[in-house]
């Protein structure tokens, strides 16, 4: 695979991921620290899955979303109820938590030496099916029914209970399809490059997660889309001074925090009416409240 | 039955090291009601106070001690004058504070990172690290009474603050409500300085046994903060009794796991309690209610 290709697979992976966040994050409100938890349930169900049972692919890829996203949903019914920085506190914990088994369950997993020998079916065309998919998916979700009571959570949780709208339910379902998302995605990365270890879903692969959310917009599935490519682009980019690459990273994430805390796309969708009011001479098309 | 013994102190005198790093998060959080990921930075910015001043211009434990503590003090006002302090006027959200300090810690542990490399340092013998027998019935090392004696002593002198002087009254009545305590008069920006000095004055302390008891390198900060950090949440995020609490709890039950099961769960351990604390009691053991009915 090419230097160009692999990038563009590694964005479409990461993109695939951050959508996940971002329903979570941006549209349901609930901040999360844990969610490289889910990528790497994913990641080893699917290495595992064609490894040692010869699955095709697609069907591993999609067992390592599922299975994420039933894990996400059986964790998410107890801890959900917990308020504001104190279910953030839990994911972190439980996060971690999810890469410490799968590091101490070397019969399965074999530890923290990491898992070899996976089949690179993480192609450019797999890969970009995938993401379109996914993408459209999500797009649909968040403008139906089930996304309009979930930003009814995030912005009054009282009020969109007191309408009528089982606000649990829409946290754990919220939960469980952005489980879905970064197990899928963990998945992708597995068969892209065909080794994974459990380090590389630690904390900071969370934090990440979570700041390319913050970065583009929360509430803003396009803006999350914009921040992934722009993180992961420089990220490249900066590869020739790797030594600064995270040191940039971090203070890209203070300044945004104090510049601009609604990140670069705010809660707007990058549609033709919001260019057309951005970028183009007429102002007649107001922007549709959230 | 001496193992036994053995392990609860060594345990104590982790979780009093924990303790001293805890009670600072904890101090924030009352005040602030944010998490402040870049607490441990200022853990790691002591360490290398310390180490230096210990390698290059050949200081005495105390010197070097009394430079780290108060060059961590200090930098954690600059973190929050130039990171926080901006946004805190800004707006209420304390979620951007959070996400502010995630950045933060990311660059000063990178800050290490470029500027004298990721590679694992020892801190000079300085601190006694000779065996010696409690009581004729265990045996643990100097190092541990020491380290907890001084955070003992570290405690004290903290909750005497907090409770004796103007600016202890103050900080007790900010972290029952900020705005009606700047109403009554208290300099908030002040205020909240103080705190951050005195939280970068203890993450360095807590550094400094930590950097002696493991090694130091630029991400221990993180990881030894996260664990501080469930100590603050299972004692009660906010509360200073909690925070200590706590984190002999962790403290604990880290070494009798790695006495007693396998040093491979320890860290699991940690996260477990933490899951199962904030399931059951999502406040924790000292912190007030806040759970939302859902």
């Amino acid at each position: 695979m090419g230097y160009s290709s692999g990038i563009i697979t590694l964005l479409a992976i990461n993109c695939i991921a951050s959508l996940g966040v971002s329903l979570f994050t941006g549209f349901t409100g609930i901040y999360t620290l844990g969610h490289a938890g889910y990528m790497v349930i994913g990641a080893y169900t699917a290495a595992i899955l064609t490894v040692q049972f010869n699955l095709h692919f697609v069907l591993a890829i999609l067992a390592g979303g599922l299975l994420a996203m039933v894990c996400a949903y059986l964790i998410g019914l107890p801890t959900l109820k917990l308020a504001g920085d104190y279910y953030t506190i839990a994911s972190l914990g439980l996060g971690e938590a999810i890469r410490l088994i799968i590091e101490n369950w070397e019969s399965v997993t074999r530890g923290a030496r990491g898992y070899p020998g996976i089949d690179n079916y993480t192609t450019l065309p797999v890969v970009l099916a995938f993401f379109l998919v996914m993408t459209f998916g999500m797009f649909y979700l968040v403008n139906s029914r089930y996304g309009r009571a979930f930003k009814a959570c995030r912005d009054d949780y009282v009020a969109a209970s007191l309408l009528g709208f089982n606000t649990a339910h829409c946290r754990v379902l919220s939960l469980a399809v952005s489980g879905f998302y970064c197990g899928v995605a963990g998945a992708l990365l597995a068969g892209f490059i065909s080794f994974i270890q459990p380090v590389m879903f630690d904390m900071a692969k969370s934090t990440e997660l979570v700041s390319v959310v913050v970065l583009g917009g929360l509430g803003s599935m396009s803006g999350c889309l914009i921040g992934t490519a722009i993180l992961t682009l420089v990220t490249e980019l900066f590869r020739p001074i790797s030594k600064y690459r995270m040191l940039i990273y971090g203070l890209v994430l203070v300044l945004v925090m104090i510049l601009r805390p609604e990140g670069l796309m705010g809660t707007n969708e990058l549609t033709p009416d919001y260019l057309k009011k951005h970028f183009g001479s007429g102002k007649k098309t107001a922007k549709e409240g959230e | 039955m001496l193992d036994i013994v053995q392990q609860i102190i060594n345990g104590l005198s982790l979780g009093s090291v924990y303790a001293l790093i805890a009670v600072g998060y904890s101090l924030v959080y009352s005040i602030l009601l944010f998490s402040n990921f870049a607490h441990g930075g200022f853990l790691v910015i002591g360490g290398y106070i310390c180490y230096y001043a210990l390698m290059s211009y050949g200081a005495g434990i105390w010197t070097a001690s009394f430079a780290a503590v108060l060059g961590a003090g200090f930098s954690a006002i600059l973190v929050e004058r130039f990171a926080y302090r901006p946004i805190r006027e800004r707006t209420p959200v304390t979620l951007y504070l959070l996400i502010a300090s995630m950045g933060m810690s990311i660059v000063i542990e990178n800050l290490f990172v470029v500027t004298i490399g990721g590679r694992f340092r020892a801190l000079p013998p300085v601190l006694p690290m000779q065996p010696v027998s409690v009581f004729g019935f265990a045996t643990t090392s100097a190092f541990d009474i020491l380290s907890l004696v001084v955070s003992v002593i570290s405690l004290v002198a903290l909750q005497l603050f907090l409770n004796r002087t103007k600016w202890g009254l103050a900080i007790r009545a900010a972290s029952c409500n900020l705005r009606t305590a700047s109403l009554m008069g208290v300099n908030v920006n002040r205020l909240i300085a103080i705190v951050f000095f005195v939280a970068g004055l203890f993450a360095a302390v807590g550094g400094i046994f930590l950097s002696a008891r493991y090694t130091l390198y630029p991400q221990l900060g993180s990881t030894i903060t996260t664990k501080a950090f469930v100590a603050a949440v299972i004692g009660g995020l906010g509360s200073l009794p909690g925070a200590v609490a706590g984190s002999l709890i962790l403290g604990l039950a880290e070494m009798l796991t790695a006495g007693f099961v396998s040093s491979q769960f320890r860290d699991l351990v940690v996260f477990f309690l933490l899951i199962v604390t904030l399931i059951i009691r999502p406040s924790g053991l000292f912190g007030k209610a806040v759970s939302e009915k859902v």
